[in-house]
């Protein structure tokens, strides 16, 4: 601020001073922008600080979606004007804007879910010839197959088509029929049941034509070496001698496996894999009902049956744990509908699916999870329902010919808190398992995203390091605070804090390419080393003391540590040494060998050991600095008092400059702990990433971090798995934002203490 | 000895001990890497062993290890190179197989822009197909050729990053903006047509830059001839040669000349075969490009945060809790943040910029992908504590009395915190920015998910307006690192590059630390002494 001069200027004798005049318009204006300036500070202030407080807000909203409760909405409630044929003939399009339904007089209908759709007449079924439609199975994507009162199959493709005829949408269907195909040519029974499976190899259907009587039509296709493929087709009747009546029949998607529910309530399993002899295999019970329906969820490896009490359940073919043959395996039981279900309609995308059941009521269920999210319908006996191609509706046919509709919001069904933090049993397993897997190859992949193994790997990890960082780090910080000499400790501090700055890529580049390789070669002398070192010293200790005082004589007490660098580093290679010798002698040459023969231990070479020194590496500075700040402050005349009652340097260090700090070295290892919980470079480069559970030194893991690093960029936008990984990341922040306030918390309260010391 | 062990001498011993370790560990872990980096660029001598059943190996030493389980037997690693004539780079040796090993004067170590190094021996110099001189001439002949190749290749790279990356850039622009303009159905406007027309324009440019190419493409017929111990014969052509050197003839002089010009190029030129051959300036640029922006952002924030918690605040439990929170944030995760940048710069704050500014270019994302700007936001929020923390120690450390002068003086509050507060907080300010540099530099975790690529097509600032494009991705030193030690095809060729590149960050964050403790020490000692 210039001064000004005016306004300075001194009187003289006689001369009264000019008064101080500082115009009002300059003060005004001096306290405005002073004003202005604090109101801009307290808001900047305020906005910043909650900004950065904010993280923590942003990244919960991000994975709020994931448990938000299901919704469903009830959108339209439309008469078709008939009532749909038995099985499934219910169909509705990507867009939820027309149901198609094969009735059960024979025509094909399609019912508009949109007002802005109109509707088209009701196309008849080619090849009918004046037969009834007695049952419909659909398989693969938009394929049917209707079977009729005279015991033929007529195979359809039918797909929805969304159009614009001028600025109208249109909606229509355009069915192909094949040329029917006579399955009970003698008896024309009518069909009751049927299945179809239409893999690579050829079709497979399997119709019912009588209480025990089945018929199994095949087809295969063989490449020929001239080019072209050759049918072979057959049609053979197949008894089932079974307890009951046969009332639900289903074929997986592959055509291995034939499920039969009988009226008794059980599963009988035929094994298709040979087409020409379709033999039993098991038989199961899934209660004291009739089974009312049948369905495989996406994939073809779970099934899901329920039966007329209203119970539900999935079944898969696993091997038992203790080993044998698969057999079909009771997975999950879901919400009981209490009164018989109708129909089961899995959904296209995920391992969901729907239950309708006679009393009107639909359930959304999660095969993986096995959740039932949601009840829904108003009372009216239902006979077929689908679970739209994006698993956003519902459309549902009622006894009178009714067609409901309901909007379904539930975009994440996969997360629960089971299967995030419990243990589920996937398909393909043979018991309930905790299982990380994210991505896989094929569309109906069943995503693994239990948290639980990469919580495990990260507290593996920090144990690893922490076991070796913490003594490292508290044994010096007491040295350097308690029995170092002060001049030279000015230069030893940075030294130990420059650890700290090392960026964790260069130590965890360090530890996956150099340390790994080297660990490997002296694993046992690595495990020798603490003993060693400890003779070693103790053993200098005794030469020291026996040396005449003219060669100790440069060194004066608390500058031990110069003598010690060259003994530890004699140590180091005598314990090494002494390691290849043990290795030998009593681990036949072979440590590696010896770990997996004696203990079933398996040596990975990016392991837990390697990773706990690494990090252990970045963390040591940190608990170093930390407690040798609380040691150092401890009140000067504690020790003073202690050393002049006799004490000695050691028992003033243990007894009374140790027990005083102790909060603060509680906060050391505290923040220590944080530090390793977070990292991610080391254990990402440091391991080899998998996520398996064990405390195994030898093996790897995969940690919260790493796992979000790695997954992050390939996870698409607000997807399942984009919201699982913020899950984590919150999970971490909560973790280390609690471990660090308790150590911030500890650590004031021991400064006020000391203040009263 | 009973005295002695009471006294808890030993005890102290081990203590000592432990901290000998941790110092040690600091000392071996610099050593190895200052060792595995430092002899990379160093010629090293070649040499050339001839085994029991008569293969001839030629290659740098590069490693010597017991054979495990075989008790005193040694092994050798050569580094052969000749990746595309023998497949690998490095080949073990049996030492007792090794009949006779030579420094043979002839062989010459030639860097070349594919294959990693090609060693063996010159033979001919071909052009167009015919031989211009042969064996003992034929070096002083392509030395002779070299500098005109050279520049021929830089012409052609000038052509092809330059002129025509300008023209792409243009095309790109006017592509865009058609779209823009169909999008509002503006296709038939006049705009649209001289757009269109230049367009049409910038096709002709195009196809007069690619003649120009094929013309000078068409002048790079000249080979050299090498043969490669084994046998075969490689026609190099001369074009892909970036230098040629005898390690086994160079005197002192010339090693320490080679070294120096690799340690240069090293830091000046871009990387080469997937980043594990030629420099690391794109890293280099990258890191101290998102270290500014970052610093910018952070100062300025973390500064105001800071004055408003210590003296605009009212000081009571309320603040108290911020600052712990505060400081706590300094303890969470990295990829935390990280994990932040992705949920809220990129997809929020950077989704809504493209679809309020970037519409066009939709659904390419230009600002709602990782990039350079989300990438300095996401570690600038990360060292915000650092600098309020540092800023706040520096506020509580200047004496009471010196701000009550000042307001006794009958200056504002304003006026004091401008005019004698700062200036006595600057030193802290700086130390608080250079800590953040020194964990922004050194960090890479968020950035692997908030922007940072393994290789970059352009370099976040150059010719084409507005010349520094924020929103482009780049490449990080630390990354690099990641990249190259644990994603290359080619892990242990590459590693005396990582190694390096390591050498590289470590010295940056180092110094950054060393001047942040200097700054610090100095302060202290300063306000030791007026603080009375």
């Amino acid at each position: 601020m210039a001064i000004n001069a005016d306004t300075l200027t001194a009187g003289g004798p006689g001369t009264p001073a000019r008064p101080l005049v500082v115009s009002r318009a300059r003060t005004s204006r001096r306290i405005f922008l002073d004003r202005f300036a604090a109101r801009t500070v307290v808001l900047g202030g305020i906005v910043i600080i909650s900004a950065i407080l904010a993280i923590l807000f942003v990244i919960a909203a991000e994975v709020w979606p994931l448990f938000r409760p299901p919704r469903v909405v009830a959108l339209e409630r439309l008469s078709a004007g008939a009532t749909p044929a038995p099985g499934a003939g219910l169909g509705v399009d990507e867009y939820r804007e027309a149901a198609s339904m094969v009735t059960a007089d024979g025509t094909i209908q399609l019912v508009p879910l949109k007002p802005t759709v109109t509707r088209a007449a009701p196309l008849p079924i080619a090849g009918l010839e004046g037969a009834r439609v007695t049952a419909v199975a659909a398989h693969g994507l938009d394929r049917y197959a209707i079977g009729t009162s005279d015991g033929r199959v007529i195979p359809l493709e039918m797909k929805i088509e969304v159009g614009f005829e001028g600025a109208r949408r249109t909606v229509s269907v355009k069915p192909a029929f094949a040329a029917p195909v006579v399955l009970d040519p003698g008896r024309k029974r009518a069909i009751l049941r049927l299945t179809v499976a239409s893999p690579d190899s050829g079709p497979v259907t399997v119709a019912q034509v009588g209480p025990h009587d089945l018929i199994v039509q095949t087809v295969v296709e063989k490449k020929t070496l001239i080019g072209g493929t050759r049918r072979e087709e057959s049609v053979q009747a197949l008894g089932v001698p079974v307890d009951g009546e046969i009332v639900a029949l289903r074929l997986d998607g592959r055509g291995d496996d034939l499920v039969i529910g009988t009226s008794r309530g059980q599963l009988v399993r035929y094994d298709m894999r040979d087409r020409g002899t379709p033999t039993v295999v098991e038989t199961a019970t899934v209660g004291a009902a009739p089974v009312t329906a049948l369905s495989f969820l996406i994939g073809e490896r779970t099934l899901v049956a329920a039966d007329a009490m209203g119970a539900v359940s999935s079944w898969q073919v696993v091997p038992p744990p203790t080993g044998g043959a698969a057999t079909l395996t009771r997975i999950n039981e879901f919400e009981s509908h209490r009164a018989p279900v109708v129909a089961i309609s899995p959904s296209r995308r995920d391992k969901g699916f729907v239950t309708a059941d006679a009393a009107g009521r639909v359930k959304l269920h999660y095969g993986t999870s096995g959740q039932t999210f949601l009840t829904f319908g108003d009372g009216r006996p239902l006979r077929a329902v689908v679970f739209a191609p994006k698993a956003d509706g519902v459309v549902a046919v009622d006894e009178r010919g009714e067609v409901v509709d309901w909007r379904v919001d539930n975009p994440h069904p996969e997360i629960t808190l089971k299967t995030l933090f419990g243990k589920v049993w996937y398909e393909g397993y043979s018991r309930p398992a905790w299982v990380w897997q994210s991505t896989g190859g094929t569309d109906d992949f069943e995503a693994k995203f239990s948290l639980t193994p990469l919580i495990y790997g990260t507290l593996k990890g920090t144990f690893y390091a922490l076991l070796f960082a913490v003594p490292l780090a508290l044994l010096a910080a007491i040295y350097v605070s308690e029995f170092m000499h002060p001049a030279v400790k000015g230069y030893v501090k940075p030294a130990v804090e420059i650890m700290a700055a090392l960026p964790s890529v260069v130590l965890g580049f360090l530890a996956g390419l150099w340390l790994a390789p080297a660990v490997e070669r002296i694993v046992p002398g690595l495990f020798l080393l603490p003993a060693v070192e400890t003779v070693v010293i103790l053993a200098a200790l005794l030469a020291w003391r026996a040396l005449p005082p003219g060669v100790r004589g440069p060194f004066r007490p608390g500058t031990e540590v110069f003598v010690l660098v060259p003994v530890v580093l004699l140590g180091a290679w005598f314990a090494l040494t002494l390691g290849g010798l043990v290795e030998q002698r009593l681990l036949v040459g072979d440590y590696r060998g010896w770990l997996l023969a004696a203990l079933g231990l398996t040596y990975d070479q990016r392991n837990s050991l390697v990773v706990g020194v690494a990090m252990g590496f970045a963390v040591v500075p940190l608990i170093f600095t930390i407690a040798e700040d609380a040691l150092a402050n401890v009140p000067q005349h504690l020790r003073a008092g202690s050393l002049a009652l006799g004490a000695s340097r050691w028992q003033t260090a243990v007894r009374i400059v140790l027990p005083t700090a102790s909060p603060g070295i509680f906060s050391a290892i505290m923040i220590g702990l944080g530090r390793a919980v977070g990292e991610t470079m080391i254990v990402l480069m440091a391991t080899g990433n998998t996520p398996v559970m064990d405390w195994n030194m030898f093996s790897g893991f995969r940690a919260l971090s790493a796992n979000i690093a790695v997954e992050l960029p390939e996870a698409p936008e607000g997807g399942t798995l984009f919201r699982v990984l913020f899950l984590a990341a919150f999970l971490l922040f909560c973790l280390t934002f609690v471990l660090n306030t308790t150590a911030e918390v500890v650590r004031l309260r021991l400064r006020r203490k000391y203040r009263y010391l | 000895m009973r005295r002695l062990w009471r006294s808890g001498e030993p005890f102290i011993w081990l203590t000592g001990g432990a901290l000998a370790a941790a110092l040690i560990m600091v000392v071996g872990l610099i050593a190895i890497i200052v060792g595995n980096a430092a002899g990379f660029f160093w010629p090293a001598e070649v040499v050339r062993v001839t085994l029991t059943d008569g293969t001839v190996l030629t290659g740098p030493l590069a490693d010597r290890e017991r054979i495990p389980g075989r008790g005193e037997a040694w092994r050798i690693k050569l580094k052969v190179a000749n990746r595309d004539l023998y497949g690998a780079d490095f080949v073990w040796v049996d030492e007792a197989a090794v009949v006779r090993r030579e420094r043979p004067a002839d062989v010459a170590v030639i860097e070349r822009s594919e294959w990693g190094l090609l060693i063996g021996r010159i033979a001919a110099l071909e052009e167009g197909g015919a031989v211009v001189a042969r064996d003992a001439a034929a070096w002083p002949e392509i030395e002779r050729w070299l500098p005109a190749a050279g520049a021929l290749r830089r012409q052609i790279r000038a052509i092809e990053k330059g002129d025509i990356g300008a023209i792409n850039f243009e095309q790109e622009k006017i592509r865009l903006r058609l779209r823009g303009l169909e999008a509002r159905g503006a296709t038939a406007s006049a705009d649209a047509g001289a757009l269109r027309a230049r367009l049409a324009t910038l096709q002709e440019q195009y196809r007069v830059q690619e003649a120009r190419l094929a013309e000078l493409r068409a002048r790079q017929t000249a080979r050299m001839v090498v043969i490669a111990d084994g046998g075969k014969e490689k026609a190099l052509p001369l074009a892909q040669v970036l230098g040629v050197s005898f390690p086994n003839t160079m005197g002192p002089v010339a090693k320490v000349a080679h070294y120096v010009a690799d340690v240069w190029g090293f830091v000046s030129e871009d990387p080469r075969e997937s980043n594990t051959e030629g420099g690391v300036f794109p890293a280099i640029f990258g890191t101290v490009m998102m270290v500014m922006i970052m610093s910018i952002m952070v100062t300025p924030l973390g500064v105001l945060a800071a004055f408003y918690l210590r003296e605009y605040a009212r000081q009571g439990t309320f603040v108290s809790a911020v600052r712990i929170a505060v400081n706590n944030l300094a303890g969470v995760p990295s990829i935390v943040f990280g994990v932040f940048g992705v949920g809220f710069f990129i997809y929020a704050v950077g989704g809504a910029i493209d679809r309020l500014f970037y519409a066009e270019a939709l659904p390419t994302p230009t600002f709602g992908t990782g990039g350079i700007l989300w990438a300095s936001l996401t570690l600038a929020l990360l060292t915000i504590p650092v600098v309020i923390v540092a800023t706040e120690e520096g506020l509580a450390a200047i004496p009471g009395g010196t701000r009550e002068a000042s307001l006794a003086l009958g200056a504002t509050k304003l006026e004091t915190t401008l005019k004698v507060v700062l200036p006595a907080v600057m030193p802290s300010i700086l130390t608080g920015l250079i800590l953040a540099m020194a964990r922004a530099a050194g960090e890479v975790a968020p950035l692997m998910i908030t922007g940072v690529v393994k290789l970059a097509p352009a370099l976040p600032v150059d010719g084409f307006w507005p010349f520094v494009h924020l929103d482009r991705k780049f490449m990080h030193l630390g990354f690099h690192i990641y990249d190259v030690g644990f994603q290359s095809p080619n892990v242990d060729a590459a590693r005396p590059m990582v190694f390096a590149t390591t050498l590289l960050l470590l010295v940056i964050v180092v110094l950054l630390n060393l001047f942040a403790i200097a700054t610090r020490n100095r302060l202290r000692r300063k306000y030791a002494t007026s603080a009375v």
